[in-house]
């Protein structure tokens, strides 16, 4: 048994356990990849969280921090409950017809198998405000054409389309779903009078809530983990990472601009376990409310 | 003067050098260095490097004669990819602390220097410089703002860029001008230039003054005041320097005379063009752009009709002395930590630094600035006229790498980019410009501290 096992639990302590447990040790050092770690107490998280004094000087600490949460909140609080939405709208659409129906379903899937940083790119080249085929329609129909890309206001939202472009993973899931609600449901449903809302709203809704909290819960994961996107889409378009002006400086990119750039492997370590206690939380929140909504087990809850 | 005696002097040490080594049985021209005599056993040394794609040739080429001078050393090359986000730096980090350094590490620029030199993981040169009689005086009074950090010369210039302002001839003569020479002529200049679509935007940029265009830095248009980056206990002083400020208004009143938006439009047309043949300025999109040395190379390549001259970056009239100088830095080359063979890599390194031969035949082949003075001076170089401007730039004392390398490195302008992206875009009021430069000081002078924390 443990034999079977061990190609895992080798790997699991040699590239999981190993490391979390070296970036916890580092997260409470100053190491530069250069000279050997050297400890500095709790000074990583102080300068992520505001004022100390190093060196006997008074710092004000990480100036872009809240920069990036903030960014990171906004792609998570737009982002995840869009994909939900617009997930499960396009699989029930996704149900009604009744032929070519996998032509359709392998339709929407595709954009998802689109590689993120070529997505990212080509994405860079359709919003591209002058040259670009996204504003040219936007003009011709005589709307407002925004500098996308290179203006702070209007980067994300055009991740948050590139976002629902790829939503093909999700469909796939609330299609698998929806396909799994007992019919017995619906014929009950239909003899009590029910109108087609009613039908979604007691019926299809309860039936897929375990499908919507998995992708609820990656959903988060993801978003705190946001990176491709932001950095190929803001190094291609407007010049430097982040930019224009740090609106697409999401946590993850910040952390690895720390350790990668700066070689601050310490801070980058505090970071990340930041981020990983917040995940942690979050998911753990999101498990104890999910009894009150999320309904297991063919509609016998 | 000063200049001709130094030139006279190095190219005859270069001789000396030559004669010693091409001389094949006569040992070691140097004396009482790390290397009194040449071992002359067959040796084979590695090199990390990034000549790849069109300048891989020429390299293998012009690195034949330090195989015809050192027969018994065999060069292994390790072409590291060339990625748009460095990754030879960290890559090379990884190697000298996994125990794999390479002999000579050959990177296109000296973004690490700081790093490199303050913790050892490039050796000094110093002493093998001081057996063989090279001085980094024998480059350029610039060379020594990127090859040398914390008083460690840890690394030698191997061909440079330098940068002046270009110019589209054929537009000037229409507008009846003369290449500007200071701010408020290339201001002046570039509005009589520009050619506007009926709808306002831009069809002709006379000069786009984005911070995101192309190769153009703040940090250029302050030099233009002469503004400094750091004072002399190492704090950052664009709050406190005029120079700055004065620059960034000169760059918004530009921005705001095409409309923000009218010149975002225009550089997002053209973002990600600079380096083919659809570029702005070679396809007279704008008449007067910042650029660097090897834009004469792609021009010829890439539009050979094009009629351009080129001239210094303007200095502003209240700072005439800046006129010449330029950001200049390039390619470094130096001693990993580690090395196996640290003697037989010297003796690279300094052929890929100093050899006349070697850097002239790069010089014409890839369009960059030859680092010595005897190189500037030699008479093989087949550069266009319109390269006189950079030889000269590298040469000018005034002359320096930007933004200046710090011990933890040069990460600390990305907070000037940012600064930048909201001044541009207005976001910061004329009224608070000083006090927020204040404060970009003190989130500079923070970054800094944080990377050397304790």
């Amino acid at each position: 048994m443990l034999l079977l096992l061990s190609p895992w639990i080798i790997g699991f302590v040699a590239f999981t356990m190993g490391p979390m447990v070296l970036s916890f040790y580092y997260s409470f050092t100053h190491y530069d990849l250069l000279t050997s770690p050297h400890w500095i107490g709790l000074d990583n998280y102080r300068f992520m969280f505001g004022k100390l004094t190093l060196n006997g000087q008074p710092n004000q600490g990480d100036p872009f921090f809240w920069t990036s949460v903030q960014n990171t909140l906004w792609i998570i609080v737009f982002g995840v409950p869009l994909r939900i939405f617009f997930g499960i709208i396009t699989a029930m659409l996704l149900t009604r017809p009744k032929r070519g129906v996998n032509g359709y379903r392998t339709l929407f899937f595709m954009p998802s198998m689109a590689p993120t940083v070529g997505a990212s790119l080509v994405f860079v080249y359709l919003f591209n405000p002058a040259t670009g085929p996204i504003n040219q329609f936007l003009g011709h129909i005589g709307l407002n054409q925004p500098l996308w890309f290179f203006d702070p206001t209007w980067a994300k939202p055009a991740l948050l389309i590139l976002g629902l472009w790829g939503i093909g993973d999700a469909i796939v899931l609330y299609l698998a779903g929806l396909l799994n609600v007992p019919r017995d449901l619906y014929e009950a449903i239909a003899i009590e009078g029910a109108n087609a809302w009613q039908r979604f709203r007691y019926v299809t809704l309860p039936m897929l809530t375990p499908v919507i909290f998995f992708t609820l819960i990656i959903g988060i994961i993801d978003g705190f983990q946001y990176f491709d996107q932001a950095y190929v889409s803001s190094t291609t378009a407007s010049g430097g990472v982040g930019s224009p002006d740090n609106s697409l400086l999401f946590y993850s990119v910040w952390l690895y601009e720390q350790a990668f750039s700066y070689f601050h492997m310490g801070y980058a370590s505090a970071m990340a376990w930041v981020m990983f206690v917040a995940t942690m939380a979050l998911t753990a929140v999101l498990l104890l409310t999910s009894r009150r909504w999320v309904h297991y087990g063919g509609g016998l809850s | 003067m000063r200049r001709t005696r130094l030139l006279a002097l190095s190219s005859l040490a270069m001789l000396v050098v030559a004669a010693g080594c091409g001389g094949g049985s006569s040992s070691s021209s140097s004396s009482g260095g790390p290397a009194t005599t040449l071992d002359k056993t067959p040796v084979t040394i590695t090199m990390w490097d990034l000549w790849s794609g069109q300048e891989g040739k020429p390299f293998n080429d012009a690195l034949k004669g330090f195989t015809k001078k050192y027969p018994w050393i065999t060069v292994k090359q390790i072409v590291q990819p060339n990625t748009p986000n460095d990754t030879f730096d960290p890559n090379l980090i990884n190697a000298i602390n996994g125990g794999n350094a390479p002999d000579v590490a050959m990177p296109f620029g000296p973004d690490y220097i700081g790093q490199y030199c303050s913790t050892g993981l490039w050796q000094d040169l110093t002493p093998y410089m001081q057996a063989d009689h090279l001085n980094i005086n024998d480059f350029a009074p610039g060379a020594i703002t990127y090859t040398n950090s914390g008083g460690k010369q840890c690394a030698l210039p191997s061909l440079t860029d330098a940068f002046g302002l270009y110019y589209n001839t054929k537009m000037l003569q229409q507008a009846g001008l003369t290449p500007p020479k200071t701010m408020d002529e290339l201001m002046a200049d570039a509005k009589k230039l520009t050619v506007r679509n009926p709808d306002g935007t831009i069809k002709v940029a006379g000069f786009v003054p984005l911070n995101q265009w192309e190769e153009l830095g703040p940090g250029d248009l302050a030099n233009a005041w002469g503004a400094k980056w750091f004072d002399s206990s190492n704090k950052a002083v664009l709050g406190t320097d005029p120079g700055w400020a004065a620059a960034l208004r000169w760059q918004k009143q530009l921005i705001d005379w095409y409309g923000y938006d009218n010149i975002t439009k225009f550089f997002a047309a053209n973002t990600n063009n600079e380096f083919n043949n659809s570029n702005a300025f070679q396809t007279g999109k704008v008449a007067m752009t910042f650029d660097g040395e090897w834009r004469t190379a792609f021009i010829k390549r890439g539009a050979p009709n094009l009629q351009y001259g080129t001239v210094p970056f303007p200095a502003d009239a209240s700072h005439p002395d800046q006129y010449g100088s330029s950001r200049v830095g390039g390619t470094i080359v130096g001693i990993p930590k580690g090395a196996k063979h640290p003697d037989q890599a010297w003796l690279l390194v300094k052929y890929l630094a100093s050899d006349t031969n070697y850097l002239v035949q790069m010089a014409n082949a890839v369009g960059n600035v030859p680092t010595t003075r005897a190189a500037i001076a030699s008479p093989s170089l087949t550069l266009p006229p319109q390269f006189d401007v950079f030889l000269k730039a590298w040469v000018n004392p005034k002359s320096a790498f930007a933004p200046p390398l710090q011990a933890a490195g040069g990460g600390y302008a990305n907070l000037l980019d940012t600064f930048e992206d909201k001044w541009q875009a207005g976001k910061i009021p004329d009224s608070q410009l000083e006090s927020q430069l204040n404060t970009l000081d003190q989130n500079i002078d923070n970054q800094l501290t944080q990377g050397t924390a304790p």
